[in-house]
């Protein structure tokens, strides 16, 4: 597939084709048969001078005539066209996002065969229509060029390609000399579990072993020990009024975050000013996670001292509660007041209480579970109905292996989906005992560092291609069909393994054997647990179109609380004495690493440090009273060039290993801690993952439960070693922190002090930009009179005016569609899917690190990431940014050759066609959200030479830049212009989709209805934030949306009439509870 | 005749010279030989116009990403050079036109160099709106031409498309001005000449014969040319400065531009026509011509320009202050103290300080000060244009997309390749026409030559002289 429009063979005609013989005879003759005409006259050689100089002029004409034609690719209509498929009209299907325990119910649009988006599916109680960032990015991994195209043997290091047939032959052999273990994550499918079964059961003493690289295993064992039910709860975060979460990033990357950041912004959202009410949310972490960075409190504590800090809180509760106290390591004295205070709110809103918890220790989960107990949360707030089953691995058994193959006890191992020479902390043991197993065989689609020790490659489908089904949570399952034929000969995993249990259930001459396989056990199971379809095809039919199927929830089971909690305090993590301790955590973007390879993921900046392409060390930063922010400790002087573009390096020793790793500044980091994420550092993987950031693996540790530990102890940090570049896309940090300044008295905003190279900065240029409104609920009443007070401060600076333009606007827009969006701040977690969404979408290029370090980035819908508050503790509030579709727009005006212009419904519309490339508009654009092609990023360029591919798919390797690969262009929806290096380029509010839904009410002969539209954007947003209409519609959201008081436009006092409205962000803290 | 000019008037042409020996001084040097310095400089001149051109051609191929310009900061060395050469092309045409109007004789030494360096600056200039599009094989979209793509027409609201007509404009004009002058001074050299370059300098002085109709056409058309030209003067930068001033970017969006960026295009343009002027005279011999008589006059110039634009920058921080508006206010606070605060030293330094030494008529008289002071205005006001477009653009509304730029090797080699351009053909112009208009210093040299001014006055000696020698073209009737 690497090659670019190049036909390999060409043939003429049918005739050439089925290799016709009076055609073959013709085409070696190299003159056809004399034409009549000329052979009345008979052949005449000779020609006059005149004859030469028409025929001169007559071939310069046609050559200059022909050469003026662009050559044009033909498509071949359907002879008989498949009755799905229409050209130019999408197609949804229904299926599931499963990669491990991350789940999503989602419709794959599909154009002419081939998938190109992914939707949320509403119909899922579970999701309700929300997706995250990797959802979105999921569909161009099924295009990635280093899928494995067959399957593949490795004869001493070298990689040959082989047939299914010949791999099934060696293999049956080779799995009957002993027991076999099969390598997993959570598998969520039930039929897949079930063919496993089959396939265990055929070889004595296999199982399999399952385990998580980001775990929960110590909260499935504690709650089996407290329950005795080895699950996740059903967490009801939309009944919580208080929330506390001890590191765990529900938000962003634990167990379910889709379904948690919508229960979460059902409780944060504000509708009506006047009945606001909100939940309160305390985040107990050292380094800021997305939910920590959307938390109203963060409570710092150590890495180590979390344990400490969960048995504070139990502790507090139990006392004032009247229950018995455990003994445990103490937690500092700030955390501990802050908790003691925290306890009494938990008391207060008994029942109405939720505490969650990341770690990964029994202890630890014990105590929580406790708590919990304790607050009435069972059944109120969080509940064993429908219990989760997305995380489902339990860390020792994997270790367990490692001693296992060790012995030599194990005859083969299957690899499925798992990556354990990569992301397990002693990888390195699993690698050495791995070798010794005799026959290793890979089910994995992509390169990884398992599959490269492997012996055999056995590449499933890509879940687009594949039949599935999935059980995110008990009674909850979702179907995975296929969207498209395999594109390569893979065979899914779960047909390779009933082929190798020689199953009776399974027909392997059949066209889809799996299918058949999943149909029946549906049959046999699903269908015979429900009473609303009285034929299985109905049912299926049903089941198939929705893509879901959830049975009704069955009685509350009853679990007796078993916890001890005093052995459970004992096993508490004893906090540390290093003096500085480092955390590690999942990204929303590459996860355990499982995502590295998806170059859309690796681009999308991470939401709390903006950056790109890598993992870089989170260091801590004080304001030194004076000037400036630096590094704390041993991080002084670290990246103070930042605003420059410029990053350093430092070498920092873990666990005895030394690994250099690039800093970034970050406010509410802990002082005596850092924070790297996990899952960078891939060394065997798809280009975009290769060596990408630093592998963190290594540095953690395992606890005596066999439970990996996800943070460690620093031994020693370098001091600067080397700049490097600094590839974020945000470098300012705040609207405003403040804190204590020397020559200020009381708080002052310590922020904008540092902001001027020589100099102090001046109070206001930072917290009173119109950009953020922001307050605290209890000073809502105050702040909507401000608001009001300011917005018609603003509406009468815009009312003067030479022009009678305001009726101008208004009668301009007062008929037909003005198309306007709404986002509500308090919704918006900063996950990042409407990003990636805007990507795929709007075949938005993906531009590479070095690139983005030039400030380069393409994306059109970027969510800007300010900082407020106290300046070591600070909040956060993500503001989405977007072409705001000015009516007034100051980029329409200045364009010389007017490529972006206004339209009737309000659009601020780009003519690609037209546009030079002055980049006026975006020099004139308040927003800054503009995007410039300022290379050849799509290769859609008249000069295949200066094609730039993202590194590191650097055109110089010989390689073919990432979008001249003709796989990688499937991806691109056909609806949306590919830009050409030199033009302007910006959301267009889905311009596209706008049009699809106008045509589609023509067709149906009426009026656009209200949802018929909706942004990319919109659709990706788990929380429900963004909303898209016509607000015009009195009936639409957006209208409704659009009354909240508490909205305002960005930069309003310039008057350039934005068709986007922001809510307020608010916050619920009291100041009591840290004071 | 010497009776109308004071006598404490110091003589515009020194060292006795008469008409012949005018002819001598100033055509001599295009029918030498050229000597060693003229070839050193030329190969250099050419070289770097190559850097130039390969940084351009590197462009081209690979895109505007070659630069360093990013998603905030969309202008920088482009249009930072673009402003800096177009507002060193702003002297020729005043010292041409205004002070022709203003009747002020001092011009004639110097104009016609300054009028040659406006054009070339202007060519300069227009290269890089030209070539800092993106798609620049569609640049021509720019002009209301009628077309075949419907009613699609150009954005007459768009300051670039002023631009465009008021550079063009200017550069015609401008080259219809310089060409006009040098007529009569060519038809001089067809005179002189034999074979080859007397047939080709009759084809450029179009059939000049002196009679007192061409004369008498001669000065018309240039009045004519210098009415045009004298609106220009101020329009061209007015409109320049619209590229800022009517966007919405604080720090851009000023009215008190139009006036600030003429003043200083007169700034940097007549500093720019020191440094050449300095050089050319002392490379030529022309000391007698281009006397500190002209360089004083000019210093006075660059003394009154650049004292208006330093209150210009101190009206601007004021304003800033006095608006209350806290973007106006960071912008500028930004501007003076933020991260480009460097370049802000450098313009404050260089435009308002530097110049004030011109106080002392000692120091303005003074060739060596003269040139220093003339390259730290050229700094100077470079640095001004990058304080305005960089700076501003590094850090306007939202502080999500500050940023910070420097430039490519690519920028600069485009930068240096103007400096190429300028000098290539420049000294090509000193080698092929005069550098000093012959006809025009002949014209004045009775009331402003040194033989009959002043101290030295010896009219009779010199006017005998005079009529017995050198009547060749030189047909006055004034």
């Amino acid at each position: 597939m690497k090659n670019q429009n190049k036909n390999t063979e060409v043939w003429v005609g049918v005739e050439h084709l089925e290799q016709d013989p009076i055609f073959l005879e013709s085409i070696n003759r190299e003159f056809n048969d004399t034409p009549a005409l000329l052979q009345a006259d008979g052949l005449k050689l000779g020609a006059s001078r005149r004859d030469f100089l028409k025929y001169l002029g007559f071939s310069v004409g046609a050559a200059t005539i022909a050469s003026c034609d662009i050559p044009v690719k033909k498509a071949l209509p359907y002879v008989v066209k498949p009755d799905e498929i229409v050209p130019g009209v999408a197609t949804y299907y229904a299926s599931s996002y499963v990669k491990g325990g991350d789940y999503c119910a989602v419709l794959v649009k599909t154009r002419e065969g081939r998938p190109i988006k992914i939707e949320g599916n509403a119909m899922s109680s579970l999701t309700q229509g929300g997706t995250s960032a990797r959802v979105q990015a999921a569909v161009l991994s099924l295009y990635d060029t280093n899928r494995y195209q067959s399957p593949m043997k490795n004869d001493g290091g070298k990689w040959s390609k082989m047939s299914w047939e010949d791999l099934d032959k060696e293999i049956g052999g080779k799995l009957a000399a002993g027991s076999v273990k099969v390598i997993t994550n959570t598998i969520l499918s039930p039929t897949a579990k079930k063919a496993l079964g089959e396939f265990l059961a055929k070889y004595p003493g296999s199982s399999v072993v399952t385990y998580d690289a980001v775990s929960s295993s110590a909260q499935l064992q504690a709650n089996e020990n407290c329950f005795g039910k080895k699950a996740i709860p059903n967490y009801m975060f939309d009944k919580a009024s208080m929330i506390v979460s001890f590191g765990a990033d529900f938000l962003g990357t634990w167990i379910s975050p889709v379904e948690y950041a919508r229960q979460y912004a059902v409780t944060r959202r504000i509708e009506e000013a006047s009945k606001a009410s909100m939940s309160r949310h305390i985040q107990v972490e050292s380094s800021m996670t997305l939910t920590g960075s959307n938390a109203d409190h963060r409570v710092l504590v150590r890495p180590s001292e979390m344990g400490a800090a969960v048995a504070t809180l139990y502790n507090a509760i139990a006392s004032k509660t009247g229950e018995a106290t455990v003994s445990a390591p103490k937690v500092n004295e700030k955390a501990a007041a802050a908790l003691a205070k925290v306890a009494d709110q938990l008391i207060a809103n008994k029942g109405k209480s939720l505490v969650v918890c990341g770690t990964n220790n029994i202890g630890e989960q014990t105590l929580v579970n406790g708590i919990n107990n304790m607050l009435d949360s069972w059944g109120n707030t969080m509940t064993f109905a429908n219990a989760s089953l997305q995380r489902q691995g339990v860390d020792s058994e994997i270790q367990g292996l490692i001693r296992e193959m060790n012995a030599g006890s194990v005859g083969s191992v299957i690899v499925w989906g798992a990556n354990p020479a990569f992301d397990l902390p002693n990888s390195d043991k699993f690698a050495e005992a791995f070798a010794k197993v005799k026959t290793k065989v890979s089910f994995n689609g992509t390169p990884d560092e398992t599959t490269a020790l492997c012996d055999y490659i056995a590449p499933t489908h890509h879940w687009l291609e594949s039949w599935g089904d999935a059980e995110p949570k008990e009674g909850i399952y979702s179907l995975i069909q296929p969207t498209i034929a395999p594109i390569f000969k893979t065979r899914q995993a779960e047909e390779s393994l009933l082929r190798w249990a020689g199953s009776q259930n399974i027909n392997p001459s059949a066209e889809q054997p799996y299918y058949e396989y999943l149909n029946a056990n549906w049959q046999s199971t699903m269908f015979t647990s429900q009473n609303s379809f009285a034929t299985f095809e109905a049912f299926w039919d049903n089941a198939l179109h929705d893509g879901i199927f959830e049975k009704p929830v069955a009685a509350f089971p009853e679990f007796g609380w078993n916890g001890d909690v005093n052995a459970a305090a004992a096993k508490v993590t004893k906090p540390g004495s290093g003096e500085i301790e480092i955390s590690f955590f999942e990204t929303v973007n590459v996860g355990a690493g499982q995502y590295a390879d998806n170059p859309w993921l690796q681009e999308m900046p991470d939401p709390i440090t903006r950056c790109v392409w890598g993992n870089y060390l989170q260091i801590p930063i004080e304001f030194d009273g004076n000037k400036s922010f630096d590094g704390v400790g041993k991080f002084a002087g670290l990246n103070n060039k930042e605003g420059y573009k410029e990053a350093d390096q430092i070498e920092i020793t873990v666990a005895g290993k030394k690994q250099l790793v690039t800093c970034v500044r970050q406010f509410g980091q802990k002082k005596d801690t850092v924070g790297l994420a996990l899952g960078y550092g891939r060394k065997v993987s798809g280009a975009a993952g290769r060596n990408i950031g630093v592998n963190v693996y290594p540095w953690m540790s395992i606890d005596a439960d066999g439970n990996t530990q996800y943070f460690a102890t620093v031994d020693t940090v370098s001091g600067y070693i080397a700049t490097t570049e600094y590839a974020s896309v945000q470098y300012h940090h705040t609207m405003g922190v403040t804190g204590k300044a020397k020559g200020y008295e009381g708080e002052v905003n310590v922020d904008e002090i540092a902001l001027m190279r020589v100099g102090k900065g001046f109070q206001g240029s930072l917290v009173e930009r119109s950009v953020i409104n922001r307050t605290n609920l209890n000073e809502l009443p105050t702040f909507l009179k401000e608001l009001e007070e300011k917005r018609a401060e603003f509406e009468h600076l815009n009312q003067q005016t030479l022009y009678p333009y305001d009726q101008f606007v208004a009668e301009k827009y007062s008929q037909g569609h003005h198309w306007g969006m709404h986002i509500d701040l308090n919704s918006c977690t900063g996950c990042g899917a409407c990003q990636v969404a805007c990507l795929a979408e709007n075949n938005v290029p993906v531009v590479g690190k070095f690139e983005v370090y030039r400030h380069h980035e393409m994306t059109w819908l970027r969510i800007d990431r300010y900082f407020f508050g106290d300046y070591e503790n600070p909040n956060v509030v993500y503001q989405p940014m977007m072409c705001q579709h000015c009516d007034n727009a100051p980029c329409e005006n200045v364009c010389p050759v007017s490529a972006t212009n206004h339209s009737s419904e309000g659009l601020n519309q780009m003519a690609y066609n037209r546009c030079i490339g002055t980049r006026y508009c975006a020099n004139n654009c308040p927003y800054k959200v503009r995007r410039f092609n300022w290379m050849d990023y799509t290769t859609a360029d008249l000069f295949p030479v200066n094609e730039h591919g993202p590194e590191p798919f650097v055109p110089y390797d010989g390689e073919v830049p990432f979008y001249a690969d003709n796989l990688t262009r499937m991806v691109l929806n056909p609806d949306v212009t590919v830009r050409v290096r030199g033009v302007m380029e910006k959301c267009s509010f889905c311009v596209q989709r706008i049009q699809e839904g106008k045509l589609t009410a023509k067709k149906e002969g009426r009026a656009l209805r209200d949802g018929d539209v909706k942004s990319a954007c919109m659709t990706a947003c788990p929380t429900g934030a963004i909303v898209f209409g016509d607000t015009n519609n009195e009936e639409s959201e957006i209208a409704k949306r659009y009354k909240n008081e508490l909205n305002y436009i960005v930069l309003e006092e310039i008057n350039v009439r934005p068709s986007v409205q922001y809510t307020t962000r608010v916050t619920n803290r009291d100041e009591a509870l840290l004071s | 005749m010497s009776a109308a000019v004071s006598r404490i008037r110091e003589p515009l042409i020194q060292g006795h010279k008469n008409y012949h020996q005018i002819t001598e001084d100033l055509i001599g040097p295009t029918e030498k030989a050229p000597n060693r310095m003229w070839i050193i400089a030329f190969t250099i001149s050419v070289i770097t116009l190559g850097y130039g051109l390969f940084a351009l051609c590197w462009t081209f191929w690979f895109g505007i990403g070659a630069w360093n310009a990013n998603r905030t900061i969309g202008w920088a060395y482009d249009i930072t050079n673009f402003v800096w050469w177009i507002g060193i092309g702003h002297a020729g045409t005043l010292i041409s036109a205004i002070l022709l109007l203003f009747r002020q004789r001092w011009r004639t030494g110097v104009n016609r160099a300054a009028e040659a360096m406006t054009i070339f600056a202007v060519m300069c200039a227009g290269l890089f709106p030209a070539t800092h599009t993106g798609r620049p094989w569609f640049d021509f979209f720019m002009f209301p031409y009628p077309n075949t793509r419907g009613p699609l027409w150009v954005n007459f609201n768009s300051p670039l498309l002023w631009d465009l007509f008021a550079i063009s404009t200017y550069f015609t004009v401008s080259l219809l001005f310089w060409y006009t002058g040098l007529v009569p001074d060519l038809a001089t050299v067809r005179d002189r000449a034999k074979g080859v370059r007397k047939k080709m300098y009759a084809f450029m002085s179009m059939g000049w014969t002196g009679k007192a109709k061409h004369w008498q056409r001669h000065e018309y058309l240039s009045l004519i040319l210098a009415g045009i030209s004298t609106p220009l003067v101020l329009s061209v930068h007015t409109i320049v400065s619209f590229d800022f001033a009517t966007s919405v970017i604080p720090g851009w969006h000023t009215t008190i531009f139009p006036p600030y960026f003429v003043a200083g295009a007169i700034f940097s343009g007549f500093a720019m026509v020191q440094t050449l002027m300095v050089i050319t005279r002392k490379c030529f011999g022309l000391e007698g011509y281009i006397t500190t008589n002209h360089i004083e006059s000019m210093n006075k110039v660059i003394l009154v320009t650049g004292t208006m634009v330093g209150s210009a920058y101190l009206i601007e921080l004021f304003i800033s202050w006095y608006s209350g508006y806290i973007y106006e206010q960071f912008a500028f606070y930004n501007r003076v103290l933020g991260p480009y605060y460097w370049s802000y030293i450098g313009m404050m330094g260089c435009n308002l300080i530097a110049p004030q030494v011109f106080w002392s008529k000692k120091i303005r008289k003074n060739v060596w000060w003269t040139f220093f002071i003339s390259i730290f205005v050229n700094i100077g006001m470079w640095f001004e244009r990058f304080v305005i477009i960089a700076t501003t653009l590094a850090r306007d509304f939202l502080p999500s997309s500050w940023s910070y730029y420097w430039p490519s090797w690519v920028e600069i080699g485009i930068y240096l390749g103007t400096f190429g351009l300028f000098f290539t053909l420049y000294l090509v112009f000193a080698r092929v026409a005069p550098v000093v208009a012959t006809a025009e210093v002949k014209a004045i040299l009775k009331q402003y030559g040194d033989q009959y001014l002043g101290p030295n006055a010896q009219p009779h000696h010199h006017h005998h002289h005079d009529e017995t020698e050198d009547v060749e073209h030189d047909g006055h009737h004034h």
